[in-house]
């Protein structure tokens, strides 16, 4: 796949995949939705936006969810078009895009089986972009093995869950692990992929991957002080594709509180910047915010050049964090808690 | 009656209205059609402004009345158009439609919940039918298997009270379902993995598509029945046919069971059968007792959400009891909007009559020119171009002539004129008929809008046609033609046998003595010369009409100078310009004139040669041989070099006297300004309780500025003034000469159009001309439709396109470039047919 030839086969889907950029909510936009006081407020002005009319056949009052349902529906409607448009190699790496999604749709069947609820009410709940045919059927498993031998072994999933097939049954700590585990495997694998495709779209796509490997392994460190996780088994957890890797993550496995992390990313100018602006102090971002902004400045170069797949992923990530700041706003619209409403990480 | 050569005044208006009165008047002004609504508060979001809980309900309305057209759509009741368009209603009947709606739909819905239930119910009998009579099959193989499986443990065991315990415990559990079919693999598979290969499933395929109650969509499904053995293989089972979203059902273990259960549950599927139909029935008289007036509702719906759209954009004034708005109209409009403002509040029953009141204004008023069908399509071919400004000379009364003129040039062939006028004249004839038939295709669309343009180029191409005496490449010998061969000096046989035979000019033997009296002498479609003689004076041709159009440019934009009282731009621009197109082209046209007139055949030896002429003009070089670059007047030499340094005395003229005399105007006014600042310094230092009063006013008028983003007095910049003008004399002086080259397309393309005609005549058609006979005949019969099939489609269409194009090249670079601005902005009046239209489309 070289520039002189990716037009034949992705031409078209990139030019798409601008149009469809450049109809992301902009800043403007974002300053008049926080003024809306209702959430028909909120509906009216997303009319003027690329959005249109789609929630014009929902009676009043909105809710949130119905919002957030209807956003997701259109990012989804335009996934499955440049699915169903593209050939190799963009559809195998538009797939690697939807196994994420397939990873917290079954870790989040397998919570909701865990505490009882039934599967009619966790399928809405699931990302549509990550839906699969067994789906349904993976309450029937009650240990992992059985999960692997008779759902996933036949999903594109199957080869990342080999390295957590055990006897053992489905707890809560477990699933965590699973998702983790899971996690890594796709990520790894998904950089080994882009790797293979070589030029301007395996030099993106490697930073973005690496960002997203290094976010999880601090992640999973922050979240597993105070837990029953042992440092050995965190190691296994972090994804090896980052820049944190192999030093970073030795550091990060010996890290016993928050300060230690912190320290460890003083060694990473990236994430250094990252640690010191955010707090945990009302006014201040979070550490999860700032992560989002990052991850949407990386999200934005992805533009600046031509002849990629990285455009995809950056869309795809782009239009999930515009769905969660709508939502967002809404939310505060909706609670009349004004405050935070500017908490939203804008795009353009 | 407006006129096109300008636009119409414009007045900017102040609108006072009533509060009660504001909505009938708008309405009424919407039905009118002829003002321009500005808006008053552009810093307002859409949802802060007043009206914004009636555009609300409007769109509710609109929410309901979709879904409603959706229902009808999907019971396939045609929607008729209504015979007129509905009034714009009060707003007492938008409460009145909001019920309506409110109820239809509450109705609907309860029908469509009705439904779904029975068709769920439907359904489930259907699928149970069919379980029913596959189970049958099922069972009778699945006793096979099971009496296999005997026979094999029997052998193992080989004890026949082991075999009879066998048996009772290999007493199977089933269960009977329906699933998707396209899920009938993966369900398969999974069944057998994680059953590990215990159970037994037999599946038949259901014939016919059942229905699904909720999307109403048909789909395929299978029966199944799934054997097993002990109730944990059950609860699995079960739970796998859940996460399939299979429906299960109760299927009785004997035969006879099964039959007289399948025979109960005919009956009760007949049954339902006959209520579900007669609710669809109801479904279906409701739906079409809505669906003559949807049309209507949702036109009016657009009215009165288009209403109150306007009226947001108006400021409501502090009593709360006036709406304010500001307005464009054309001043001769007035009486009949005022009219119509007090039509609309004698609806509203109010007593205050509402007041239209003409304010200045520094903005610049849209352009408005009253069209009709007529002039419409050339006035759009000047809008797509740029949009005069105010009170600009408008080129499209003049387009009306020259644009169909210039084309006719070039495609001047009268047969093919013919075809065109008559396709033009038939769309014309039947108008009003074409246009009731709203076609979707784009390209029937376009050329039925430009009927009338077509009609004028069909008709000046038969024109053209005739001066080039071109009818389908074959000319006319109607008056016959002024050339003959003497009979005297040449006799029939040396006519036959000589190819190379010449009439003589010089001789007035084999000419008659007067000109073949209208267009081109038919002897020269025989003449071998005819291509060098015709190209030689279409060129000449085409120098004389283009000059002629750009003069004409020229002296339009004096029109605009006088109108806007210019005189900078009279004596610094139009007069140079003037003189330097006709020292240099102007002298062109007349030499051509004095080439046709004065010189004859006599002197063809040494007629003088025009563009060598020209070049020594500017070389200021006078050769002597050969004899057709000499001197043919006297004081050639000298007028010419008097010509071409007027011509160049034009540039500098041109380039600099405008920005001197604009930067002396513009410090002649900064000093001015200076001593009235002075003036109002000194007042303002007497009058300081006043002050307050005059920052407030400022800042709106500030505000008003900033809004309607037109400032008063532009900063003035000589180096921009400059540098402007500078471009400005170097594309007019460049394009002089490049433009007049280019005006030899007209001369190309008719060239071209000729060849190309008569090369289809010779190969095609004239093939079939020269055989003779029967097999001639039959010839000329089959090789007719070629010819008349490629005379359309390449002569016409494809090279009525090209001419076109040129045509349009010529009229927006070579004609508007000397005179047009087009930096105006089209009026667009608050008019209810559009919105109508507009939603038609969607």
């Amino acid at each position: 796949m070289n520039s002189l030839n990716f037009n034949i086969d992705f031409g078209y889907l990139e030019g798409l995949v601008r149009g469809f950029k450049s109809g992301i909510v902009k800043q403007a936009d974002y300053l008049n939705l926080m003024q809306c006081e209702t959430l028909d407020d909120l509906k009216l002005h997303l009319q003027s936006t690329d959005y249109g009319n789609f929630l014009s056949n929902e009676p009043s009052p909105l809710q949130v969810s119905i919002i957030d349902d209807k956003i997701r529906e259109k990012l989804v409607i335009e996934f499955e078009h440049m699915r169903t448009q593209s050939v190799v190699p963009l559809s195998t790496f538009l797939d690697y895009i939807t196994y994420g999604y397939m990873i917290d749709n079954i870790v989040l069947l397998i919570t909701g089986t865990l505490h009882q609820h039934t599967i009619s009410e966790l399928i809405p709940k699931c990302h549509p972009l990550g839906s699969f045919e067994q789906m349904e059927a993976l309450s029937i498993a009650s240990t992992l093995l059985e999960l692997y031998n008779a759902v996933l072994v036949d999903t594109p999933l199957a080869p990342y869950f080999i390295d957590c097939i055990s006897e053992q049954d489905i707890d809560e700590l477990n699933i965590e692990i699973i998702r983790n585990t899971l996690y890594r495997a796709y990520l790894e694998d998904f950089y080994k992929f882009c790797q293979t495709l070589g030029s301007t779209t395996a030099d993106y796509m490697s930073e973005v991957l690496a960002f997203e490997a290094d976010r999880r392994a601090i992640t999973i460190t922050i979240n597993s002080f105070g837990t029953e996780l042992t440092k050995d088994d965190r190691a296994t957890l972090f994804p090896r594709c980052g820049k944190l890797f192999p030093e970073g993550h030795s550091a990060l496995v010996r890290a016993d509180d928050y300060e230690h992390v912190r320290a460890v990313a003083e060694f990473y100018s990236e994430y250094r910047i990252l640690f010191e602006e955010s707090g945990n102090n009302p006014t201040e971002k979070t550490l999860e915010d700032k992560f989002f902004e990052h991850e949407v400045m990386l999200m934005k170069k992805a533009f600046l050049e031509q002849f990629h797949f990285g455009i995809f992923y950056a869309y795809v990530k782009l239009k999930e964090q515009e769905n969660r700041n709508i939502v967002w706003i809404a939310e505060c619209v909706a609670q009349r808690h004004q405050t935070r409403i500017d908490g939203y990480i804008p795009i353009f | 009656m407006g006129s096109l050569y300008r636009s119409e005044e414009m007045a900017a208006c102040q609108l006072f209205l009533q509060a009660e009165a504001a909505y009938a008047s708008i309405s009424e002004l919407g039905e009118l059609g002829l003002v321009q609504f500005k808006d008053m508060n552009p810093d307002l979001n859409s949802f802060q402004r007043k009206f914004v809980n009636e555009v609300r309900r409007c769109e509710e309305m609109e929410r309901k009345l979709r879904f409603l057209e959706k229902e009808i759509a999907r019971d396939q009741i045609p929607m008729p158009d209504p015979k007129e368009i509905p009034n714009s209603p009060e707003p007492r009947e938008m409460i009145l439609l909001e019920t309506t709606f409110e109820k239809l739909e509450k109705e609907m819905n309860e029908v469509n919940v009705n439904a779904t239930t029975l068709k769920k119910n439907f359904l489930d009998l259907t699928e149970l039918k069919h379980i029913l009579t596959n189970a049958q099959t099922f069972f009778d193989e699945a006793v096979l298997d099971q009496s296999q499986i005997s026979e094999d443990s029997g052998h193992l065991l080989n004890d026949a009270d082991g075999l009879q315990g066998l048996l009772q415990t290999l007493r199977l559990g089933f269960v009977a379902g329906v699933v998707l079919r396209e899920r009938i693999p993966t369900f398969e598979r999974l069944l057998w993995r994680s059953c590990r290969g215990n159970v037994f499933l037999r599946q038949k395929e259901i014939d016919t598509p059942l229905e699904d109650p909720n999307t109403g969509e048909e789909v395929m499904k299978s029966v199944f029945v799934i054997f097993f053995q002990g109730e944990q293989l059950k609860a699995k089972v079960k739970k796998i046919c859940e996460g399939f979203r299979a429906t299960l059902y109760q299927c009785p273990e004997t035969a006879n069971e099964r039959r007289e259960m399948a025979a109960g549950i005919q009956t009760r599927i007949e049954d339902l059968n006959t209520v579900l139909s007669q609710s669809l029935d109801h479904r279906h008289r409701v739906l079409v007792s809505i669906a003559d007036d949807m049309k209507a509702w949702h036109m009016k719906v657009r009215k009165i959400k288009a209403v109150y759209h306007v009226l947001n954009m108006f400021n409501v004034d502090v009593t709360q009891k006036y709406l304010i708005g500001e307005c464009w109209c054309a001043e001769r409009h007035r009486s009949r909007i005022e009219t119509a403002l007090r039509t609309g509040t004698e609806r509203s029953g109010s007593s205050v009559p509402s007041i239209l009141n003409r304010m200045e204004t520094t903005e610049h008023p849209p352009t408005y020119n009253c069209t009709n069908k007529f002039t419409k399509v050339f006035q759009s071919i000047v809008d797509s171009y740029g949009v005069a400004g105010y009170r600009e000379v408008n080129p499209a009364p003049f387009t009306i002539v020259t644009f169909p003129f210039l084309f006719s040039l070039m495609f001047g062939d009268s047969g093919h004129g013919v075809l065109m006028f008559m396709a033009a004249l038939a769309m014309v004839v039947m108008e009003t008929k074409l246009m009731q038939t709203k076609s979707d295709n784009e390209i029937w669309n376009i050329f039925f809008g430009g009927r009338y343009i077509i009609l004028l180029m069909g008709g000046f191409s038969i024109y053209a046609g005739l001066m080039y005496n071109d009818i389908f490449s074959k000319s006319f010998n109607i008056f016959g033609s002024g050339w003959y061969p003497h009979p005297q000096r040449y006799s029939e046989h040396t006519i036959d046998h000589h190819k190379d035979l010449t009439l003589d000019p010089t001789n007035n033997s084999d000419y008659r003595g007067h000109p073949y009296p209208f267009g081109m002498d038919p002897v020269w479609q025989m003449s071998l010369n005819k291509i060098t003689w015709l190209n030689s004076f279409k060129m000449k041709i085409s120098i004389i009409f283009g000059v002629s159009q750009m003069f004409f440019g020229v002296i339009l934009s004096l029109q605009n100078s006088r109108y806007f009282r210019n005189s900078v731009n009279i004596f610094c621009e139009f007069l140079p310009q003037m003189l330097f197109l006709s020292c240099i082209f102007g002298y062109l046209i007349v030499l051509i004139l004095y080439k046709w007139i004065a010189i004859n055949a006599t002197m063809s030896a040494c007629a003088p040669s025009l563009l060598i002429d020209l070049i020594n003009m500017f070389l200021l070089n006078y050769p002597l041989e050969p004899c057709s670059s000499a001197e043919f007047y006297d004081g050639q030499k000298s007028f010419q070099s008097f010509l071409l340094l007027l011509a160049l005395v034009c540039v500098p003229w041109l380039l600099i006297a405008k920005p001197i005399i604009l930067k002396r105007q513009h410090s002649k006014k900064q000093v001015q300004l200076l001593n009235n600042n002075d003036e109002f310094e000194g007042r303002k230092s007497t009058e300081i309780n006043l002050d307050g009063e005059t920052q407030t006013s400022k800042q709106k008028d500030g505000r008003k500025d900033s809004h309607t983003g037109h400032e008063e007095e532009e900063e003035f910049s000589f180096g921009e003034a400059f540098v402007h003008q500078c471009i400005h004399t170097i594309e007019y002086c460049l394009g002089c000469i490049s433009h007049t080259a280019s005006y030899l397309r007209l001369w190309a393309l008719s060239l071209a159009h000729a060849e190309l005609s008569e090369v289809l005549w010779n190969m095609v058609f004239r093939v079939a001309l020269k055989m003779s006979g029967y097999t001639g005949l039959i010839a000329i019969f089959i090789l007719f439709t070629p010819w008349a099939v490629l005379t359309i489609a390449i002569l016409l269409l494809m090279e009525g396109l090209s001419a076109f194009l040129h045509t349009l090249r010529l009229h927006w670079v070579e004609f508007q470039s000397k005179f047009y601005k087009g930096d105006g902005y089209l009026f667009d009046p608050f008019r209810f047919d559009k919105i109508i239209e507009v939603s038609a489309d969607d």
